[in-house]
């Protein structure tokens, strides 16, 4: 074998003997390593799966949406909004919907209730069993998984709720969404517009927002700038926009990325701190000895390099395997109380993370590279004082 | 065995496993047929966001909801809910 590749061999299993004779501390190092790589790595896993998730999921969100606001709230729009829409050379189409939420007071979910104008018959293929609601009978609503479990209809088809001034209108089930659909349907209940406004009292002439149709996708913003310009007390949400909300939306910037950045780069820099304070005196006599016996200076940074190597690189796999095992099996377990927060109605995850290279740099230049760094540093100062002062 | 043979197959042996794990998690990715129907239940319904915490409007609906929605609930509100501190600002 080369000579010098086998030098490098031989300095790198003095290093973990090295290691192997402070396993105590060093095997308590590489724990706590890995654990803030594991908590660094499980959020940029999982908030990477849900941007990818959004991403696809939602490529084909409504062209424009139309909202009035009120006072800075958003209130019920007029339909006659959607007629003066019309005159907007470009838009194809005009839709109402009227939704809005159902908070149960016996089980504490919270419901989406969905009224639209017009199912589309594909739509039956979303569906686990069962059909759409049909235009004439009134009442009848395809329900989400999570809805499913939190109402426990237990095989019944009809149940009821009580409408806001707490008159009651039942309805009866004639669908379930499919649950690999759950991270858009669970906590949906899909009905008629007709049912939606008889729940929620809201009159014929006002709907919840308008959905706009544009004839050539390209000109979205223009004629979103268009519709602006024509009802200035409405706010216009673009795909676009939505597409970029949800590419901001998961990361470090979020209360609760921050508070895992800040408390991995605490730990880091707590164990950081104790390899650049110094080395233990047992060290710098090892040191020393080794000068004596004719380890050159580069000799020495080259051991205490492969011994961080070696802890750093191996919390780095063990840290990033837990954090995919986490998000991955595990649905993200220690994540969903802050997730979820008190959602009674939630979905089921399944995310499967995307390992991208970028992810686990980002890990590396937080983790490894400050560490590699700071073991190096009191090595090479210990390293260069005489031999005889360092032993003494 | 020399400790940086022991140490090349202990990483050898993560790796495997590594790649076992990708692969195993790969069979729980969504199908081509999944995707068509999340297109068609988006373009049919209009739905403009996904369905992860239901605790607060603002959190439910991210993407058409005011940025400062917290804050509107009545004068001087706190935000409470645990679920609007994992979404992060869009603006």
């Amino acid at each position: 074998m080369n000579t010098g590749l086998e030098k490098q061999r031989n300095i790198l299993d003095y290093g973990l003997m090295s290691l192997w004779r402070r396993k105590t501390k060093n095997l308590s190092v590489l724990l706590v390593f890995a654990l803030v790589i594991f908590l660094m790595s499980s959020f940029q896993f999982l908030t990477g799966a849900l941007t990818d998730v959004a991403q696809q999921s939602l490529r084909l969100a409504p062209e424009i949406t139309v909202q009035k606001m009120v006072a800075g709230r958003q209130e019920q729009i007029p339909i006659s909004y959607g007629d003066k829409l019309q005159e907007i050379f470009g838009i194809r189409r005009v839709e109402p919907r009227v939704w809005g939420y159902h908070f149960s007071t016996t089980t504490g979910g919270n419901i989406t209730m969905l009224g639209v104008s017009s199912f589309d018959p594909r739509l039956e293929t979303a569906l686990l069993h069962g059909r759409l609601p049909s235009g004439s009978s009134a009442g009848e609503v395809v329900l989400g998984q999570g809805v499913v479990r939190d109402l426990d209809l237990k095989g019944r088809r009809k149940f009821s709720f009580f409408r806001p001034e707490l008159t009651q209108k039942t309805f009866t089930v004639t669908g379930e969404f499919k649950p690999e659909s759950e991270l858009l349907t669970a906590d949906l209940m899909v009905m008629s517009i007709a049912d939606s406004r008889d729940f929620f009292h809201i009159s014929e002439t006002y709907a919840t927002d308008l959905l706009v149709t544009v004839a050539n996708p390209a000109e979205i913003e223009t004629i979103a700038r268009k519709i602006a310009e024509l009802l200035p007390d409405t706010r216009v949400v673009t795909r676009p926009q939505i597409l970029k909300t949800y590419n901001a939306v998961f990361g470090w910037r979020s209360g609760f990325g921050s508070v895992c950045l800040l408390t991995g780069l605490a730990a880091f820099i707590i164990l950081a701190w104790d390899k650049a304070s110094g080395m233990t005196p047992e060290e710098k006599r090892e040191i020393g000895i080794l000068k004596l016996l004719g380890w050159q200076t580069s000799d020495v940074l080259a051991v205490r390099f492969y011994e961080s190597f070696a802890v750093s690189f191996l919390a780095l796999l063990l840290g990033c395997t837990l954090g995919y095992v986490h998000i991955a099996f595990f649905d993200g377990a220690l994540f969903r109380p802050v997730m979820f927060g008190w959602s009674v109605i939630t979905p089921h995850l399944h995310l499967v993370p995307v390992v991208r290279f970028g992810d686990v740099l980002l890990v590396i230049c937080f983790t490894v590279l400050p560490y590699l760094a700071v073991t190096i540093i009191p090595a090479w100062r210990a390293a260069s004082v005489p031999p005889d002062s360092a032993m003494r | 065995m020399r400790p940086s043979s022991f140490f090349l197959v202990l990483l050898v042996t993560l790796a495997l496993g590594d790649g076992a794990l990708l692969l195993l998690s790969s069979s729980q990715m969504r199908s081509p047929q999944d995707q068509q129907e999340e297109g068609v239940l988006v373009a049919g319904l209009g739905l403009t966001d996904l369905c992860l915490a239901t605790e607060a409007r603002y959190t439910r609906n991210v993407s058409i909801t005011d940025p400062i929605a917290p804050f509107m609930d009545y004068p001087g509100a706190l935000e409470h809910f645990p679920s609007g501190s994992f979404y992060g600002v869009t603006q």
